[in-house]
């Protein structure tokens, strides 16, 4: 769900927020897109979503965020929004080495039911409660690397990096898109750009596909 | 019902027993393989614990002999019908021979699935009561589904404590527990991160825990899933003694266990009625969704699979839930269509009444949804925030005008 309208914002960029039960996902939606935080904050049931609008390279952003269910019983219906997701913040909670040992089983999740060129962060939220950190930060940027994606430390409670986790994703997913155009423009190879390959065409018929139904 | 005659009190704390040899020897083998992750404080001998969570229940002090509970508490809040009458029989033996027995925990013990006779329901054959002695109880669990006992426990206790706290107003006597016996039935079941909780929450978190890892052991088919605090949490502001909530709980889960269920059967059956019930009533309104493609009304989703506790307030809820189980309590009654009318001029009682107040709350929006809504995003964001804007009475009153009008579509097979 990344495309372009004429008014209001110039794209519209869906992302879903994934992760274990209880580490943090619900929070950071609503950090980055109310400024609010809630220790209360009640367990997903199925998929909630919020937008914020931001400027991403001078153009207006929509982020449509998908907030999901942890629990692996509502894997079923939270997958079939991964759909036209363009990036994914996998969030994990750096108290509870559990929730980080199933980053694994996120990301074969991101594989079977979201598009292969989704732009993945991973987040280890919570990093206020340092004093009970059962995953070093080491070992998160290890994985990162070997993943692919990109890593973050963020507590939403103190609305650390949050901000920037998303600003992040966008930025990844702008340029994206921005070189798609580019390469439907020149109708030549992108030799001149930098990046890992990306399957442009995929990401552009996924597009056109959602254009319909995400107006 | 699936209860014996004598001994809801000692069935129910035998399965706490169970839960905390559970929890100990996940403990334990947490320990062993120095994993981090250890989410229960660790308890000690099974005994001690038992005499803590004597106390667990407000008012257990004055102990009632068992049998004073020779009425099943779950089927005095939803009586059980005739296919669950059935089940008695053959359930009740299993666990009578359990039960008849002294309550010495040294004896092997009786693992309960759920009965599997449930109404209109679709019943599942391969759900039957099974015994299983203690030293394969954990297998069974990881049979039956990837998570295990020790995730359920580990996020029972993640949504125990942050159980909204609407009820305090409406059950003084657990309102006003004091901080050393909250901190007693936390420690009992191992609940940590409460420090941020008023004692009155904390004895409440207490109490949902341990009803809920009680049921895990009892259904471990459905175990915990996210929602059923949500269910419970009432019940057990309601009642005071653990053991009656739990019970309750079996009863009220006989319905509601299915929403729950790793197949989907149960849900996608429940949101497919309530879209039958747009496209009847709404024909106009049911082509808006079929051209958003939201016609399946995944949209309601959350409002059937925690019984629209999100929606409303505490009060609100109860009184929702009670119409909804007297309907379902005249059904199992065997009062018909003919013989209600008499009673109720109009509506005719209906096993899902709740459908028909989620299909009203949807139609209570249909004109912005027409001429607002044009994704399906925004119909799910109208849903979702839904909560504290509803008004029961008006909600009621919609829903039966649609039982009314509909339910010879609806339920031909009534």
């Amino acid at each position: 769900m990344a495309y372009k309208v004429d008014h209001e914002y110039d794209y519209l960029f869906k992302i879903v927020l994934i992760g274990d039960s209880g580490v943090g996902k619900s929070n950071i939606l609503s950090r980055f897109t109310r400024n609010e935080f809630c220790l209360e904050s009640k367990s997903t049931i199925g998929v909630e979503f919020a937008t914020r609008t931001l400027q991403v390279e001078g153009k207006t952003v929509k982020a449509q965020i998908w907030d999901t269910a942890g629990q692996e019983r509502y894997r079923a219906i939270t997958s079939a929004y991964y759909r036209g997701a363009v990036g994914a913040l996998l969030v994990y909670d750096i108290t509870k080495r559990q929730t980080f040992d199933n980053v694994l089983r996120w990301l074969r999740e991101l594989r079977d039911h979201a598009d292969s060129n989704i732009v993945i962060m991973m987040a280890g939220n919570k990093s206020d409660l340092n004093h009970l950190r059962a995953v070093p930060g080491e070992d998160a940027q290890l994985l990162a690397e070997k993943e692919g994606l990109s890593f973050l430390e963020t507590s939403a409670l103190e609305a650390f990096n949050v901000e920037n986790a998303f600003q992040t994703i966008l930025l990844d997913i702008y340029h994206i898109i921005s070189k798609k155009a580019l390469a439907a423009q020149e109708a030549v190879s992108t030799t001149g750009l930098h990046g890992t390959t990306i399957n442009v065409a995929n990401l552009s018929g996924d597009m056109n596909k959602r254009n319909c139904c995400s107006n | 019902m699936f209860v014996p005659i004598f001994g809801f009190r000692k069935e129910y704390e035998k399965l706490r027993r169970q839960c905390r040899r559970l929890i100990k020897r996940i403990n334990e083998s947490s320990k062993l393989n120095g994993d981090s992750c250890s989410f229960t404080q660790d308890t000690d001998s099974p005994s001690s614990e038992d005499v803590v969570s004597a106390r667990d229940s407000l008012s257990s002090e004055e102990r009632i002999p068992d049998v004073e509970y020779s009425d099943d508490p779950s089927s005095t809040l939803l009586d059980g019908d005739d296919s669950s009458r059935r089940n008695t029989n053959a359930d009740a033996k299993v666990l009578n021979s359990d039960s008849s027995d002294s309550d010495s925990s040294e004896e092997p013990e009786v693992i309960q699935t759920f009965p599997s006779g449930e109404g209109r329901e679709d019943n599942d054959p391969d759900m039957s009561s099974k015994d299983e002695s203690s030293p394969s109880r954990t297998e069974v669990q990881s049979k039956l589904s990837s998570e295990d006992f020790a995730t359920w426990q580990r996020i029972i206790r993640l949504d125990a404590v942050r159980t909204n706290s609407d009820w305090i107003p409406y059950s003084p006597s657990q309102a006003e527990v004091s901080q050393d016996r909250a901190w007693r039935s936390a420690e009992a079941v191992g609940l940590k991160d409460y420090d941020h909780l008023e004692p009155c929450r904390i004895f409440h978190a207490a109490r949902l825990v341990a009803i809920l890892e009680a049921y895990a052991l009892y259904d471990p088919e459905i175990g915990y899933c996210q929602g059923m605090s949500d269910l419970l949490s009432p019940i057990t502001a309601v009642m005071t003694e653990d053991h009656e909530a739990f019970w309750c709980f079996v009863g009220f889960m006989k319905k509601a266990r299915h929403n729950f269920r790793l197949d989907e059967v149960g849900i996608r059956r429940q949101l497919s009625i309530v879209s039958k019930i747009i496209k009847c009533k709404d024909s106009h309104l049911y082509r808006h969704l079929e051209k958003l493609q939201a016609e399946d009304c995944f949209f309601v989703y959350r409002m059937v699979v925690v019984l629209f506790r999100r929606e409303l307030t505490f009060e609100q809820t109860i009184c929702l839930w009670e119409v909804m189980w007297a309907d379902q309590a005249a059904i199992r009654a065997g009062i018909g269509k003919s013989a209600w009318s008499r009673i109720r001029q109009r509506a005719p009682p209906t096993d899902d009444l709740l459908l028909y107040a989620i299909a009203a709350s949807v139609l209570q929006k249909r004109k912005l949804i027409i001429e607002k809504y044009f994704s399906m995003d925004e119909i799910i964001r109208e849903c979702n925030s839904m909560s504290g804007q509803l008004d029961i009475w008006k909600l009621l009153d919609d829903a039966h005008y649609l039982v009314v009008n509909l339910h010879d579509k609806i339920e031909p097979s009534f």
